[in-house]
C-alpha cells in the first residue's frame, strides 16, 4: 500500500517537473531537448491540452509552423474552446498572411476574453490591412485589457510613425515591440525606416534573433550586402536558422556566379551562364524604361537602379520570402528590383520586359511617394505601364478574373488592398492586380494622366484613397466603384456572359481537331472566337483556326488568324515562330521580323530565334539589329559555331566593319577550316 | 576533319556502300506512334538522296521483319560497306537485358548483336534512341562498331526526344560543324546532344535521358566524347551523311598535290589550335590567318 502510494506520488509529482524541465530547456535555448521533453509529456498525457499548446508554441518560435499548427489543432480537439491554441493558429495564419488569421484571433478572444495577445494580434492585424482606424480601435482596446500591452503601444506608435508623426506617446521602448513596427513599416514597402526600427528593436534587445534577422534581410534587400551577410552569419551562429535567414546567406552565396553590368543610370546582375546573352537586351530595355519614365512621371531617380535576374526560380523566391501577394515574378525593393529570368520559366509563360517595366514602374511611384502609397495603386500603375508600353504586353483577362466579375467578387477601391495583402480566396491576389490595373486604366482614360500623377503626389503626402479619389477625381470612392464598374461590365460583358458558351464551344473545337473536322472546327472556332478573344494559353481557338486552314492549304488564312493571336498578346514561342515562318513564305520579311523581335521579350534564350531574326535583318538591312542578333547566337554557345561566326562576319562586312568581320571570319574558320563560305568571303578580304 | 583526305581516297578507290536500317517499335499511344512513324520517315528523306546509299525503314516492324531486314542486308553488305542501324520506340531494361519493344515478341540486344555480327560491312554503327537504350551498350559494343544510345543505363525508362534530334541532324547544316560536308557519327551525336539538353532546359525539367558513344568495343558509352576519354575516334571517322560532292576531287590525280597540300595545312591548324594556350594571342591570331588563307587559297585551286 505505501509502495502504491508512492508510485502514485511520483506519477503526479512527473509532469510537474517534466513541464518544468521542458520549459527550462526551452529558456536555455536547448532546443532539441526541450522538443524531447515535451514530446515525452504530451505522450504521457495524450488528454492535455496545454502540453499540447506549450509544444506547439516552441515549434511556432523554431520556425516550424506546420507542427506548431497540428499540435494546435490536436490542443483544439480536446478542448475545442483552448484559447492559446486558437491564438497559436491565428498567429500561424497571420504569418502566412492567411485571411483567417482575424477570424482565429476573435475565437480565441471569446474563449478568453483576458487574452491580451489575441487582442495585440487583431491590431496588428488590421494595421497590416491598411486599416488604421481600426487598428487603433483594438489596440486601446488590448491596453483596456492590461497597460503594459507593448504590442498594442507598438501598433498605435506605428500608426503615428508611419504619418511622420515621430513624437508618439506610444512609444513602446520595447524590443519586439519595435520589431514589430520594423515589420509593418517593411510590409508598406519602407524599407529605410523599417531597417531603422530593426536597429531600434537590437538596441533595446540585442539577443533578439527575429530583428537581427530581419534587419540583414532588409539591408541585403537595399543593396548593403556586407552588412546584410555580418547579420544574417551573426543569427547562424547563434541558432537562429528560419528558412529565411539560412536561404539568404546560401543566395548570398551564389552571388559569386553572377556578373555585374553598369551604367551611369543602371546595374544590372545576370547569372554568369546567361549574361553575355541576356545583357544587350536587359540593359537596352532599362535605359528604354527609365528614359520613357522620367519624361512620364517627371521624376529623375537620384541614383542608379538594380536589377538582379534570377534563372533559379528558388533563389528569386528567397528575395520575396515573408512578403505578402504573389511576388511571382518580380519585386521592388526601392532602387533594387528583383526577378525571374526568361530561362527560369518555360518559353512562352513569362514576358520579361513587361516585368521589367512594371518593376521600373514602382521604383517611381515608391521613391516620388517615399514609400506612402497603398498597394493597389502602385500595383494598378504599374499593370497599366505594361500594356501603355505596347497593347500587347501585360497579362489578358483570364478565367479567374472572368469568374471573380461574374459572382461580383471585386473589391472596392478602398479595400482593393486587402486583396493583395490578406487574399479571401486563392486566386484573389491575381484579380486584384487585374482590378487595380484596370482601374489605373480606367482613371487615365476618364480623367487623363496628370489625374494619375496628382495621385501620385496626393499618397505622397500621406492622404489615404477615399481622399485622393474624391479630391482628385471628384467624386466619393463609392460613386468611383460604381462607375468603373459600370465601365468594366461595358468591356467584358461579352466575354463574361458568354463564358459558358465559349467553354463548351471550345471543347467542340478541340473534339473535331482530334477527329481533322476540318470544315467544322473553322466554322465552330470562329463562332467563339470573338466570345473571349483574351484566351491565347494552350488550346486557344486562334491555333485551332491557324491549323484547320494549314490543313486546307490556306496559308493566307492560317497566317491572318496567327497575326490576331499575336495583336491580342499571344505568346507562344512556338506559335509565333509558325506566324514568321508563314510571313516569311508570303515574301512579308519585316512582318515576320516584328514577330520574331516580340519573341526577344518572351523567350530570348533561343538560338533558331536569334539566328532567324538576324537573317531577317540582315536581308531587311537593319545591320545593327542582325550584328546583335548573331551575338547573341554566339552567346549561348552554339550547335554550329563555324556558321555563326560567318553569319556575324557578314554583318559586320555590311556594316562597313572589314576589321570585325575578318576577326570574326577567323573563329568561323578555327572551328571550321573548310567551310567555304568563309574561305571566300577571307579571300575577297584578304585582296 | 583531318581524316577527310583518308575518307576521301578511300571512298575514290572503293566503291563501298552504306546501308541503312531504321526500325521503329511499338509505340504504345497514337501520340508515340505518330512520332515514331515521323522521325523514321524523315530519316529515310534525308538518307535516300545520298549516294551509294542503300536505305531501308521499317515502320512498327515486327521482330521477323527487323531479323529478314539484317539477314538481307548480311548477304549483300561487302566488307569495305559500312552499315548503319537507327532503332526507335521505347526499350525496356530488367537487370540483365535489354528489349526493344516490337508487335508481337520484343528483340533483345543479345539476339540484336549476333545478327549485326553476321553482316560483313566492317565499319558499324548502332544508334538506339530507345527509353532504357543504354542497357544494350554491352550487348552491342565491339571493336570497328560505334554505338550511340540515347540513355546512360538500363535505368533511364521514361520516352526519349534525343531521336527528334537526330532526325535534325540529318537535315540541319548545322550539324556539320567542321563543314567539310560530311556528317559524321559523332557530330550527328553531339548535335543531338545538344539539343536534348537545351530541350529539357527549355522546358525547365529534369532530364530523364542522357546520351552516350561508344566505339573502342570495350567501354560503357560516355556523354562527351574525346580523346581524354578515348571515345569519339571512331565515330569522327564514320560518315554518317555526304552532303556535297566532296568525293569528286578524289577521282581527278591532276588535284592530288593540291589535296595532299590541303591536308597538311590542316594538319598545321591543328596543330596550331592544340598549342593555342602557349602561344601569345597576337602571334596566335596571326600564324593562324595566314594559314587559313593558304588553305583557302588551295581551296580555291581544288574547286577550279
Amino acid at each position: 500500500m505505501r509502495l502504491l502510494l508512492a508510485i502514485l506520488c511520483a506519477a503526479a509529482a512527473l509532469p510537474a517537473q517534466t513541464l518544468q524541465q521542458a520549459e527550462s530547456l526551452w529558456k536555455q535555448h536547448r532546443y532539441e531537448e526541450s522538443k524531447a521533453a515535451f514530446e515525452a509529456l504530451v505522450a504521457a498525457h495524450p488528454r492535455n491540452a496545454e502540453y499540447r499548446v506549450r509544444f506547439g508554441q516552441l515549434f511556432l518560435e523554431r520556425f516550424n509552423a506546420p507542427e506548431a499548427a497540428k499540435l494546435f489543432n490536436e490542443a483544439l480537439e480536446i478542448q475545442p474552446k483552448q484559447a492559446d491554441a486558437l491564438l497559436g493558429l491565428a498567429l500561424v495564419a497571420a504569418d502566412g498572411f492567411e485571411a483567417q488569421a482575424t477570424h482565429l484571433a476573435q475565437r480565441a478572444l471569446e474563449a478568453d476574453p483576458h487574452l491580451v495577445a489575441a487582442q495585440e494580434l487583431l491590431a496588428r492585424l488590421a494595421l497590416e490591412d491598411n486599416d488604421p482606424s481600426r487598428a487603433a480601435a483594438e489596440a486601446h482596446k488590448a491596453l483596456d485589457m492590461s497597460a503594459n500591452a507593448t504590442q498594442a503601444k507598438a501598433i498605435l506608435a506605428t500608426i503615428d510613425w508611419l504619418n511622420d508623426r515621430t513624437a508618439t506617446p506610444w512609444d513602446p521602448h520595447n524590443g519586439p515591440a519595435y520589431e514589430t513596427a520594423a515589420r509593418i513599416f517593411v510590409l508598406n514597402r519602407r524599407y529605410e525606416e523599417g531597417i531603422q526600427l530593426f536597429r531600434k528593436a537590437i538596441a533595446a534587445q540585442p539577443d533578439l534573433w527575429s530583428a537581427h534577422s530581419q534587419l540583414g534581410i532588409n539591408l541585403m534587400r537595399l543593396g548593403h550586402e556586407q552588412e546584410a551577410r555580418a547579420e544574417l552569419e551573426l543569427c547562424y551562429a547563434n541558432e537562429y536558422r528560419d528558412a529565411a535567414t539560412v536561404n539568404t546567406l546560401r543566395l548570398m552565396d551564389s552571388y559569386k556566379n553572377f556578373v555585374t553590368y553598369k551604367t551611369d543610370r543602371t546595374i544590372l546582375r545576370l547569372h554568369k551562364k546567361e549574361a553575355e546573352l541576356l545583357h544587350p537586351y536587359f540593359e537596352a530595355e532599362m535605359l528604354r524604361a527609365l528614359s520613357t519614365y522620367d519624361k512620364k512621371y517627371g521624376y529623375h531617380l537620384d541614383r542608379p537602379v538594380q536589377v538582379e535576374v534570377y534563372p533559379d526560380h528558388e533563389d528569386f523566391a528567397v528575395r520575396t520570402m515573408g512578403m505578402p501577394g504573389l511576388g511571382a515574378l518580380g519585386v521592388t525593393f526601392g532602387y533594387v528590383v528583383a526577378m525571374d529570368s526568361p530561362s527560369g520559366r518555360p518559353p512562352g509563360t513569362f514576358h520579361w520586359a513587361s516585368t521589367m517595366w512594371h518593376e521600373l514602374s514602382h521604383v517611381y511611384v515608391l521613391n516620388m511617394t517615399n514609400f506612402r502609397v497603398p498597394r493597389w495603386f502602385t500595383e494598378g500603375l504599374a499593370v497599366h505601364e505594361e500594356t501603355a508600353v505596347s497593347p500587347e504586353w501585360g497579362d489578358r483577362l483570364d478565367p479567374h478574373v472572368i469568374m471573380a466579375i461574374k459572382d461580383k467578387k471585386l473589391l472596392p477601391v478602398a479595400d482593393l488592398d486587402r486583396g493583395f495583402v490578406r487574399p479571401e480566396y486563392p486566386t484573389q491576389v491575381v484579380v486584384s492586380y487585374f482590378e487595380a490595373g484596370r482601374m489605373c486604366d480606367y482613371i487615365n482614360r476618364e480623367w487623363g494622366w496628370p489625374k494619375l500623377l496628382a495621385m501620385i503626389h496626393d499618397f505622397a503626402g500621406g492622404a489615404s484613397t477615399p481622399a485622393v479619389i474624391e479630391k482628385e477625381l471628384g467624386v466619393k470612392p463609392e460613386e468611383f466603384d460604381k462607375r468603373f464598374l459600370a465601365a468594366l461590365d461595358a468591356e467584358t460583358k461579352k466575354t463574361v456572359d458568354g463564358f459558358d458558351d465559349w467553354r463548351t464551344g471550345l471543347k467542340k473545337v478541340a473534339a473535331e481537331a482530334k477527329a481533322h473536322s476540318y470544315e467544322d472546327m473553322i466554322r465552330d472556332a470562329s463562332a467563339i472566337r470573338d466570345i473571349y478573344p483574351d484566351y491565347v494559353e494552350a488550346g486557344n481557338v486562334y491555333q485551332f483556326l491557324a491549323d484547320a486552314y494549314l490543313a486546307q492549304g490556306d496559308k493566307k488564312a492560317a497566317s491572318a488568324e496567327l497575326e490576331r493571336y499575336a495583336k491580342v498578346g499571344g505568346r507562344s514561342p512556338d506559335t509565333l515562330k509558325q506566324l514568321a515562318t508563314l510571313q516569311e513564305e508570303a515574301g512579308n520579311r519585316k512582318e515576320a521580323a516584328e514577330v520574331l523581335d516580340r519573341l526577344n521579350y518572351i523567350n530570348p534564350v533561343d538560338e533558331d530565334l536569334h539566328r532567324r531574326l538576324g537573317d531577317l535583318w540582315l536581308s531587311l538591312g537593319n545591320t545593327a539589329g542582325a550584328i546583335r542578333e548573331y551575338q547573341a547566337v554566339l552567346a549561348k554557345s552554339p550547335t554550329d559555331p563555324a556558321a555563326s561566326h560567318f553569319n556575324l562576319a557578314k554583318a559586320y562586312r555590311t556594316a562597313n566593319r572589314p576589321d570585325a568581320a575578318k576577326d570574326e571570319l577567323l573563329l568561323s574558320l578555327e572551328a571550321a577550316p573548310g567551310f567555304r563560305p568563309a574561305q571566300k568571303m577571307l579571300l575577297e578580304l584578304s585582296k | 576533319m583531318k581524316t577527310l583526305l583518308t575518307l576521301l581516297l578511300t571512298a575514290a578507290s572503293l566503291p563501298a556502300a552504306t546501308y541503312y536500317l531504321t526500325v521503329t517499335g511499338l509505340g504504345g499511344e497514337p501520340d508515340y506512334e505518330q512520332h515514331f512513324a515521323m522521325w523514321a520517315k524523315d530519316i529515310d528523306k534525308a538518307l535516300k538522296p545520298a549516294p551509294d546509299s542503300k536505305v531501308e525503314t521499317l515502320i512498327n516492324a515486327t521482330r521477323d521483319q527487323v531479323r529478314a531486314a539484317l539477314d538481307r542486308i548480311a548477304r549483300q553488305a561487302q566488307p569495305q560497306d559500312a552499315f548503319v542501324l537507327m532503332l526507335i520506340g521505347h526499350g525496356s531494361f530488367d537487370g540483365y537485358e535489354y528489349k526493344i519493344n516490337l508487335p508481337g515478341p520484343d528483340l533483345t540486344a543479345s539476339e540484336l548483336a549476333t545478327l549485326l555480327d553476321r553482316i560483313p560491312a566492317t565499319r558499324q554503327l548502332v544508334v538506339d534512341m530507345t527509353s532504357s537504350s543504354g542497357g544494350a551498350i554491352e550487348f552491342l559494343r565491339k571493336p570497328n562498331r560505334v554505338v550511340i544510345a540515347a540513355t546512360k543505363n538500363g535505368t533511364e525508362k521514361n520516352a526519349t526526344v534525343f531521336a527528334r534530334y537526330w532526325v535534325e541532324a540529318l537535315s540541319d547544316p548545322a550539324a556539320d560543324s567542321d563543314k567539310n560536308d560530311v556528317v559524321s557519327a559523332l557530330e550527328a551525336f553531339r548535335f543531338a546532344d545538344k539539343k536534348t539538353i537545351a530541350f529539357y532546359e527549355s522546358q525547365n525539367r529534369l532530364a530523364t535521358e542522357h546520351a552516350v558513344l561508344e566505339d573502342t568495343g570495350k567501354g560503357d558509352g560516355v556523354r562527351a566524347p574525346s580523346p581524354e576519354n578515348g571515345e569519339g575516334m571512331l565515330a569522327a571517322q564514320f560518315p554518317l551523311l555526304r552532303i556535297g560532292a566532296v568525293a569528286a576531287a578524289a577521282k581527278d590525280p591532276a588535284k592530288l598535290q593540291l589535296l595532299a597540300r590541303k591536308e597538311q595545312l590542316e594538319q598545321q591548324i591543328d596543330k596550331l589550335k592544340y598549342d593555342k594556350a602557349a602561344i601569345p594571342p597576337a602571334e596566335y591570331k596571326k600564324q593562324l590567318g595566314a594559314l587559313l588563307l593558304d588553305l583557302a587559297r588551295t581551296q580555291e585551286a581544288l574547286d577550279k
